[in-house]
């Protein structure tokens, strides 16, 4: 079952759900608007390589505004921490930002119960967009699961910046 | 928990669910399959800056002819549902259909979900990542449904009101 927004607004309450700050305009039906930080990673280099560390970049708005350019991948990071320990988290573009010809994701939509931290989003877009320092980019949502709750331990936990893939150290561990 | 097909037939006699026009046979385990409408727009803008009204403003309308239209590979395309669709009950999601995305192509661009209350044709984030050609009418998406935990407040957003396919309506005035 997905939360609807009164819910959302009762686990924040309660401390069930870490959304900070929070502010209940931001509160839709089924979901929480979060907005974009002004800082961004984006690679430098022009292969990816998933068994090695890669060297990025660290970008920063200029006057609180940043052009997105075709093609190219910003790392970008929520302002608010967010995650649950109770309720599984999916995020998505909120459709003003979609409709605008971008991806806030790369169909990884699924966080995990436990993890709280900022989340890392994808920019991906289709033409030159800009795009401003505490836009409401896209929304969090939340789903009650079914079963034993056992808490996420991953590699990204408490995440206060855009972070880069670490896919290398799974790949690395796997071919050791 | 997600509603099943014959679930989401159940709830449309209660009224719970809406999905206009509707086929039966469309009806799938979990979701229902929904088809491209006749309306595609693109913006001419070479920058999108939704705080500027002229860009989001200045777009042009293709109607997909009947021997169909070529969506070029990485340009940003919107289009609608043929259906009307939503829930005051339920919340819904919209994906494509595995056969489109076989086919190359996304229909939205990582925002899926469906607001509860919003009764409406959807606009569709249409992208190729090569060159292909679509019809009015065809099978391009499905839409699934799923319970609500707690008390709902019905969508009452810009979009609500929508009745084909709608640019951005992000703006300073109403970020």
């Amino acid at each position: 079952m997905i939360l609807t927004g009164s819910q959302i607004v009762e686990e924040v309450r309660c401390g069930r759900i870490v959304i900070d700050p929070f502010d209940e305009a931001a509160v839709n039906p089924n979901s929480y608007n979060f907005t974009l930080s002004e800082t961004f990673r984006v690679y430098a280099c022009d292969v990816i390589d998933t068994r090695k560390e890669n060297p990025t970049e660290l970008i920063r708005m200029v006057d609180r505004e940043l052009i997105l350019q075709p093609g190219r991948l910003y790392l970008a990071v929520t302002r608010e921490r967010i995650g649950s320990n109770h309720y599984a988290p999916t995020y998505a573009a909120r459709s003003s930002v979609a409709r605008l010809g971008m991806f806030i994701n790369l169909s990884a939509p699924l966080g995990d119960i436990g993890f709280v931290g900022r989340w890392t989003l994808q920019l991906y877009c289709l033409h030159p967009i800009r795009v401003y320092d505490g836009m409401r980019i896209g929304q969090m949502m939340f789903w009650r699961p079914s079963g034993r709750i056992e808490l996420y331990h991953g590699k990204y936990q408490g995440a206060s910046g855009p972070m880069a893939s670490q896919i290398y150290k799974d790949v690395q561990k796997q071919f050791a | 928990m997600i509603l099943t097909g014959p679930e989401i037939r159940r709830r449309m006699r209660d009224g719970a669910i809406v999905i206009d026009p509707f086929d039966p046979s469309c009806l799938e385990p979990n979701s229902y399959c929904f088809h491209l409408g006749g309306s595609l727009i693109v913006y001419r803008s070479a920058l999108i800056d939704y705080l500027s009204d002229e860009t989001l403003a200045d777009v042009e309308t293709i109607e997909i002819p009947a021997g169909g239209y070529v969506l070029e590979p990485l340009r940003f395309y919107l289009g609608h549902t043929l259906e009307r669709m939503g829930s005051r009950r339920h919340a819904a999601e919209l994906y494509a259909r595995l056969s489109t995305s076989l086919a190359g192509i996304f229909i939205q661009t990582s925002a899926p979900l469906g607001h509860t209350g919003a009764v409406i044709p959807w606009t569709l984030e249409i992208v190729a990542i090569h060159a292909v050609r679509i019809y009015a009418g065809m099978p391009i998406g499905k839409i699934c449904f799923w319970e609500n935990f707690g008390a709902i407040r019905a969508y009452a957003g810009r979009y609500s009101v929508s009745t084909s396919v709608v640019q951005s309506r992000l703006s300073g005035a109403n970020p």
